[in-house]
């Protein structure tokens, strides 16, 4: 298929564009097959240049001749654009809302971006399975890397390495896989070097109605554990889901079988029920009646910060049985790739000091999110403008993203980003001209050829120009487990990413800047203080010399 | 070996400090002994063995008190054998544990009561330094007690909660009745800012930093149209105005005098500010007692007429009623009312509701009920967050605050602003105006001179609105926090404009601590009258000359700060404000870093 077929009008003059902070400018709207661009005429320079793949909804209306369209997109801005002609109206609205939904992965924009930056690191290769496992091996031998999914067949959600305990060989794996949803057998998260006690995750046992076991998914469980040691299974569900899940062919660990390990229920909200919430939360902040009990009232309605809680929570348990009770730790719920990696990636962020630092959180991303088989895809296929009942998308990423947030704001010295890194993930887990967010799993990108086709997001973030942008001035390396506050007063809405476009943030961007000249001014003073004294510390000795003799 | 400084009075006059040593073995007593005795001996109004000299009921100058101005005074029971501090204190001293909430360790030590203080003396081998709190700041205490110890929960009025294990059921006993009748003591010249001699201040300095002739200066700089008239000298005119005050040159004192007598407890039109680059002024006053039968008064009226002769041509007036409609024209059966439209040709009359009073209060309470509760869901936050309407308060004293200085810097309009007494709202609405117009009232010492000319010499009475803070169990019967709900919103322009203001959220918790109990006397009594009686200026420090130190500066600055000749415009909108955590959680969330 040709993009040109879904372009019926290319190009109109005499548009106004509206958006947000800018006053509105007229200009000449070009399409193309992955763009929609505005440039004023007089000088020729663009006003906007919008991926299609980041329109999320469109809705068009029309005034005598003159037609409107109103772009909303999926980093929640919202776009407007007067169109003269009716017919050119409807032929770009058209055209639009086909450029915006292609079926196809392949016609993606990351397969025709050819990046103008030179690369000086590929991102595809940064963070590999067998260098994270290095870390760990120099702290335990307790664990191997196993290629048992190499061709995908065991779980087709896996990546092709995955961190396995030593005493299971690749023949119980295959078995165990086949007792796990999704056959997501019980792999490593985390290995916390300071006591030696690991976060695993997996799917749910298919223990279904007639109580079901597998003899090897036990042995495996309790290989992890060291001995006379107990060990915790947080399932993210609560036991009355748990238990329902049976009749469906899921269920959980029986404590009988697994007689070392406590299980633990914690409710965390499924992804239908987070993309609900996410519209609402997105329409109480475009609310513009002015109403403060309305709005507070629609803010609760949403019931946003309420799954925030329940996900820190969780995670702060999680972290809680490693650090303080020295137990660890299996982490579950249905499918093993949503709220588990939620709570597995905050745990993380909460325990090790890397996974606070720029590396440390790309590779944290990596591993349990990309690697661990989020299903991007469907879940950021649409954003909170979208009218369509679709069966998959979900905030999942974005609930993480703003739980660490949360934690940054406690913590503003403790991690090497900023907030606009984590709104650049946002960003581009929605719609990116890089390929690092699409498909579901290591086993699509593979056949997307991903890694010879795109461009990933880290060749582009790792620069120095970039980094830059993104790097926490206040940074101060903290050794130390963090514990986040998770009483409700302590958790605020996310503005940075919700209220971006309502609220100008020029005066809270002019304070940042002033805060970063202060901070080098006073590094500075600092370097100069530093060579003041090694100059008195000479001098003085000098004269201790020449006195001396 | 520490060493804190206790100062006394003699006999009411005189005062003279000294510095005693604490942390030996009977420092307690020492503490004690030194207490001072007799103080109300002195002058109880015109009682022989007063000192004429310094007896400020004596002078010819001073009206004669009024039964409220006596019990405000001298507390509820001013007899000649007043009593002593020391017959409150009933246990001098036990051992006990202070509980400083969840990140503070706790400290072991001797408590004391003395007149002002409570006082914790650490054991011989503590480290920690001797811990003091002003018993004013006791909001509410509750005791209980279990076997042969006790315990004291004490909320203080800067929302703090502090618990004491004490050792001895008597002893819980006596230290908590102390404590109950040593803080709700309403005497003001017994007050401790009466004895507070810190090192390094001298009486006197910086009462006169920002009296309202200096703000003149600068009006006068502007402009010729207002003149300083000191026809309330004597403050018989309107007792909660200063001597002083600012007013339309063309209008004599005989006028003002008249026009003070249309206008509730004779708060007439005086100016608030001068905007130079519009020419157009801000006023604020109380309601017109128009009363049932619509009176009317010829000199309020040329008063608001030569309002807009003197201001640029063609400038036209609104006058800003922080009641509604319907509760302005209710006023009328009490004696009140508003403005007739044909009676005042070129001022348009515009409602804009704000709550005062003992709604505040309850919307106060009912918010730090909320923060208090940690262990809660996140609905069940929103919803009590919800429920106390404090942002929604915030909101609309912001947006009226906007909407006057709109009229004065968009429309070219001048802005008189009253609701009924014309201390409370209206203040908190004229001095906003200013912070969004004037660059200078930004700065620290503009900030510092506002809040002395807009809040404390305009009579708002900090006495009765400040008396009990959220904790208290009293029922409210003046209190209301108008001023912190001032201080709040100027949080929020801060957040919004972080590079605006030269003053940190530092001085803004400064003053409501301040306002509430302090051991300056900037804050005390409800007027400038009141503050003259009591001679509040030569007899205590002022807050702003302790806040002025150097040392203090730094706590209080904001590094960003970038002055701007510009007007801020805050958004108003509900998703822009926010709960004010610095404060509200501000012993709750200590861990909060920045």
């Amino acid at each position: 298929m040709e993009f040109a077929e879904l372009i019926k009008t290319p190009r109109v003059d005499n548009v106004v564009l509206h958006r947000p902070f800018y006053p509105a400018v007229e200009g000449t709207l070009c399409l193309t097959g992955h763009h929609l661009i505005l440039s004023s005429r007089q000088d020729n320079t663009e006003e906007l240049w919008l991926l299609h793949s980041n329109i999320d909804a469109i809705d068009k209306r029309f005034v005598g001749p003159l037609g409107t369209i109103i772009i909303k997109c999926k980093d929640f801005r919202i776009i407007q654009l007067d169109i003269p002609g009716m017919e050119e109206c409807l032929n770009i609205a058209s055209s639009i809302e086909a450029l915006s939904t292609l079926d196809s992965i392949t016609l993606m924009y990351p397969f025709f971006y050819r990046p103008m930056f030179e690369v000086v690191e590929d991102g595809w290769h940064s963070f590999l399975p067998e260098q994270e496992f290095e870390l760990y091996s120099s702290a335990t031998s307790e664990w191997r890397l196993s290629y048992v999914n190499k061709e995908f067949a065991v779980c087709p959600s896996y990546p092709p390495i995955v961190i396995v305990p030593k005493p299971i060989d690749d023949e119980a794996l295959r078995k165990v896989a086949t007792f796990r949803h999704g056959g997501r057998f019980p792999v490593l998260s985390y290995y916390h070097k300071k006591n030696g006690m690991v976060i695993m995750r997996s799917g749910q046992p298919l223990t279904g109605t007639n109580g079901r076991r597998c003899k090897e998914d036990e042995k495996l469980i309790n290989a992890t554990l060291r001995a006379g040691k107990r060990g915790y299974i947080i399932d993210t569900r609560s036991l009355n889901v748990a238990q329902q899940a049976r009749a469906k062919g899921g269920g959980f660990e029986q404590e009988a079988h697994y007689p070392q390990w406590r299980r633990l229920h914690k409710s965390i909200e499924r992804y239908p029920i987070l993309q609900e919430s996410l519209i609402k939360l997105v329409e109480a902040c475009n609310d513009q009646t002015h109403n403060m009990d309305r709005w507070l009232g629609r803010l609760e309605a949403s019931n946003w910060l309420t799954h925030i809680k329940e996900i820190l929570t969780t995670a702060c348990l999680a972290a809680q049985c490693i650090d303080r009770e020295g137990a660890s730790i299996l982490i579950h719920g249905t499918e093993g790739t949503d709220s588990t990696l939620q709570v597995t990636s905050l745990a993380q962020i909460i325990l090790e000091p890397r996974s606070r630092t720029i590396r440390g959180f790309e590779a944290l991303i990596e591993r349990e999110w990309l690697q661990a088989g989020h299903p991007f895809q469907q879940r950021c296929a649409q954003s909170a403008y979208c009218n369509s009942k679709q069966k998959w998308e979900s905030p999942v990423f974005l609930l993480f993203l703003d739980c660490v947030w949360q934690i940054l704001r406690q913590f503003p010295c403790s991690f090497e980003f900023n907030e606009n890194f984590l709104i650049m993930l946002f960003e581009h887990a929605y719609a990116s001209q890089f390929g690092t967010f699409l498909g579901n799993n290591e086993s699509e990108r593979c056949k997307l050829k991903l890694q010879q086709k795109t461009m990933s997001l880290w060749s582009w973030v790792n620069r120095p120009s970039e980094l830059s942008k993104f790097t926490n001035p206040l940074f101060e390396a903290n050794n130390l487990v963090i514990w986040p506050s998770v009483a409700p007063q302590s958790l605020q809405l996310w503005e940075g990413i919700f209220l971006r476009w309502n609220r100008s943030s020029k005066y809270l961007d002019e304070a940042y800047e002033e805060m970063v000249n202060i901070i080098e001014y006073n590094k500075e003073l600092q370097a100069k203080v530093n060579v003041l004294r090694r100059q008195l510390a000479e001098l003085e000795t000098e004269d201790g010399m020449q006195e001396s003799p | 070996m520490d060493e804190i400084e206790v100062s006394l009075t003699g006999s009411g006059r005189g005062p003279r400090s000294e510095v005693l040593a604490v942390g030996g073995g009977n420092s307690c007593e020492t503490v004690r002994s030194l207490l001072p005795r007799g103080l109300l001996n002195s002058c109880p109004a015109g009682v022989a063995s007063c000192p004429a000299s310094s007896c400020p009921f004596r002078s010819p100058r001073w009206p004669r008190l009024t039964l409220q101005e006596s019990v405000l005074l001298l507390g509820p029971r001013p007899t000649p054998s007043a009593m002593e501090f020391s017959e409150l204190i009933r246990t001098g001293r036990a051992q006990a544990k202070l509980l400083r909430g969840p990140e503070v360790p706790p400290l072991h030590g001797t408590l004391c009561v003395t007149g002002h203080h409570l006082l914790l003396l650490p054991g011989p081998q503590a480290t920690s330094d001797l811990w003091l709190l002003l018993l004013r700041s006791v909001d509410s205490i509750e005791k209980r007690v279990s076997g042969d110890s006790g315990t004291i929960t004490l909320r203080c009025k800067d929302l703090r909660v502090l618990q004491l294990d004490i050792e001895g059921v008597e002893a819980t006993r006596d230290i908590a009745r102390s404590i109950e009748a040593l803080s709700s003591l309403e005497s003001v010249i017994t007050s401790f800012p009466f004895f507070y001699r810190p090192k390094g201040l001298r009486l006197g300095d910086a009462w006169h930093f920002h009296p309202p002739e200096r703000y003149y200066k600068r009006v006068a700089r502007e402009t010729n149209a207002w003149r300083l008239s000191e026809v309330n000298e004597d403050f018989s005119l309107c007792p909660s105005y200063p001597r002083a005050v600012i007013v339309p040159r063309a209008v004599d004192d005989d006028a003002l005098a008249r026009c003070a007598r249309f206008r509730q407890g004779g708060r007439f039109p005086v100016l608030s500010y001068h905007h130079a680059p519009s020419g157009t002024v801000l006023l604020r006053s109380s309601q017109p007692l128009t009363g049932p039968q619509k009176r009317h008064c010829a000199e309020d009226e040329e008063l608001l007429w030569a309002v807009l002769a003197g201001a640029r041509p063609g400038a036209r007036g609104f006058i800003l009623d922080t009641r509604s409609a319907q509760a302005a024209k209710q006023a009328r059966v009490t004696g009140g009312g508003t403005e007739a439209r044909a009676a005042y040709p070129g001022w348009k009359r515009l409602h804009r509701p704000l709550e005062r009073g003992r709604p505040l209060q309850e919307s106060f309470v009912r918010l730090v009920e909320a923060c208090g509760y940690l262990e809660q869901s996140t609905d069940c936050w929103r919803s009590r967050l919800e429920a106390c309407h404090w942002l929604g308060h915030v909101k609309e004293a912001l947006s009226t605050a906007c909407l006057a200085a709109q009229a004065m810097e968009r429309e070219g309009a001048c802005v008189l602003v009253h609701g009924a007494e014309g201390t409370d709202s209206t203040l908190l609405v004229t001095s906003l105006a200013q912070l969004i117009l004037d660059p200078s009232s930004r700065t620290v010492a503009g900030f510092q001179e506002l809040v002395e000319r807009e809040w404390i010499q305009a009579g708002h009475p900090f006495q009765l609105r400040c008396a009990h803070s959220a904790f208290s169990h009293a029922r409210p019967k003046h209190e209301a926090p108008t001023f912190l709900l001032f201080l709040d919103c100027v949080w929020q322009l801060g957040r919004q404009f972080p590079l605006s203001l030269e003053f940190g959220e530092g001085l803004l918790l400064a003053l409501f601590e301040h306002a509430y109990a302090s051991p300056f006397g900037t804050f005390l009594c409800s007027s400038e009258k009141e503050r003259c009686l009591c001679e509040v200026r030569t007899r205590t420090h002022s807050l702003w000359s302790g806040l002025n130190q150097p040392k203090e500066q730094r706590k209080l600055r904001n590094p960003l700060y970038v002055p701007s000749p510009l007007a801020i415009w805050p958004s108003v909108e509900p998703q822009s404000l926010r709960l004010w955590q610095g404060l509200f959680l501000r012993w709750t969330r200590p861990n909060l870093q920045r």
